[in-house]
């Protein structure tokens, strides 16, 4: 118990101290125009990346397209995201329309 | 402090909530199952939540479980976890400078707030010319760390008064937030290169059990491949282009 604990304690300091560190160093720095710039595609970059294997994988395994009920529900989302610009409605929409998958293809 | 600032203010706090709830809909149920895996897995109670608080990192927090069951070396799973984390270095040196003019101790406040989605959404805020106060980070950010805990604490204590089933329905919030800020941020080819180079490497990462890594693949080089587009793009088209649009704004 009192190694798991340790582990812990200093998983959650890195963690911070990388957190922490480097938005106060960023934020001191004087970046070039050029930096920015790319800074700016970090977004995205990471939005995709961070949505690629939550739609497409499982436990690290690709699910195939057929039985993806993610997948599915995920183009009505991206057409009312699209649409209507809006965070909750989509999130809301996305939900029920998963939902609605999960509940037909089990 | 006059009454234009206080209910400005006031504004700020609801709209960071605002932003905060698809985020504590989706984390509440995700942490409720690591207290429920965390306790089924020998875990004492009071350290699960423990970890909670003192992590709030769900990535690392689930590969911590996966780890002490397998019984590997406390030492590699600290390097290996820290080396997930550093994921965090990208979004920090991106987020930073919107927080140029903060007090030190409020941005050291704020960092508590830079997980995986409060970067996706506070970013995408930025990206899209909103001024990020302090009142309104501060506010997303404890928000989102109270439904971790809590669920936690939930999870360990109570069994689950969320169902299967409804906890299921709400993994879906997750990806459904991300296409979101997606299409609500800029709709341009760079963009887009971007997000897909992302997703693309990311995918594969994952495919290959790379875990976190995948992140930093995909951020790095979606960013580069996105900035390149552009740089082409603006020097085919006009040689001085005007940058920035405030007009564009998400609700």
């Amino acid at each position: 118990m009192a190694t798991q604990l340790w582990v812990i304690i200093l998983i959650g300091a890195g963690t911070y101290l990388l957190r922490a560190g480097s938005l106060v160093l960023g934020s001191r720095v004087r970046w070039s125009e050029s930096t920015k710039k790319w800074l700016s595609f970090v977004s995205p970059a990471v939005l995709g990346a961070l949505i690629g294997p939550l739609l497409l994988l499982q436990e690290g395994k690709w699910i195939p397209l057929a039985n993806n009920s993610m997948l599915f529900a995920a183009i009505p989302t991206m057409i009312i995201a699209w649409w209507s610009r809006r965070l909750l409605l989509t999130v809301a929409a996305g939900v029920v329309f998963y939902a609605g998958f999960h509940a037909l293809f089990g | 402090m006059n009454r234009l600032n206080r209910s400005n203010r006031r504004e700020e706090i609801q709209l960071a909530l605002r932003d905060a709830l698809p985020i504590m809909l989706a984390y509440f149920p995700l942490s409720m199952t690591y207290g429920v895996l965390a306790t089924a897995g020998g875990l004492h109670e009071g350290i699960a939540v423990f970890s909670s608080v003192w992590i709030f990192s769900g990535g690392a927090q689930f590969m911590l479980l996966g780890m002490f069951a397998s019984a590997a070396a406390p030492v590699t799973i600290v390097s290996t976890l820290l080396l997930l984390s550093m994921r965090h270095v990208l979004y920090g040196a991106t987020m930073g400078p919107y927080l140029a003019n903060w007090r030190e101790s409020r941005k050291w406040l704020a960092a508590i707030g830079l997980t995986d989605e409060g970067f996706a959404v506070i970013s995408s805020r930025a990206t899209l010319g909103n001024v990020i106060l302090p009142s309104y980070y501060i506010t997303f950010a404890l928000a989102i760390y109270g439904s971790w805990v809590a669920g936690t604490a939930a999870g360990t204590g109570l069994g689950s008064f969320v169902t299967a089933e409804l906890a299921e329905v709400l993994t879906f919030a997750l990806p459904a937030l991300f296409i979101a800020l997606l299409a609500g941020g800029e709709r341009t080819l760079p963009y887009l290169a971007a997000a897909g180079c992302g997703a693309v490497l990311a995918t594969l990462a994952g495919m290959l059990q790379l875990g976190g890594v995948g992140l930093i693949a995909g951020g790095l080089a979606g960013a580069t491949i996105g900035h390149q587009i552009s740089r082409r793009r603006s020097e085919r088209m006009n040689p001085v282009q005007p940058e920035g649009n405030s007009e564009r704004t998400m609700r």
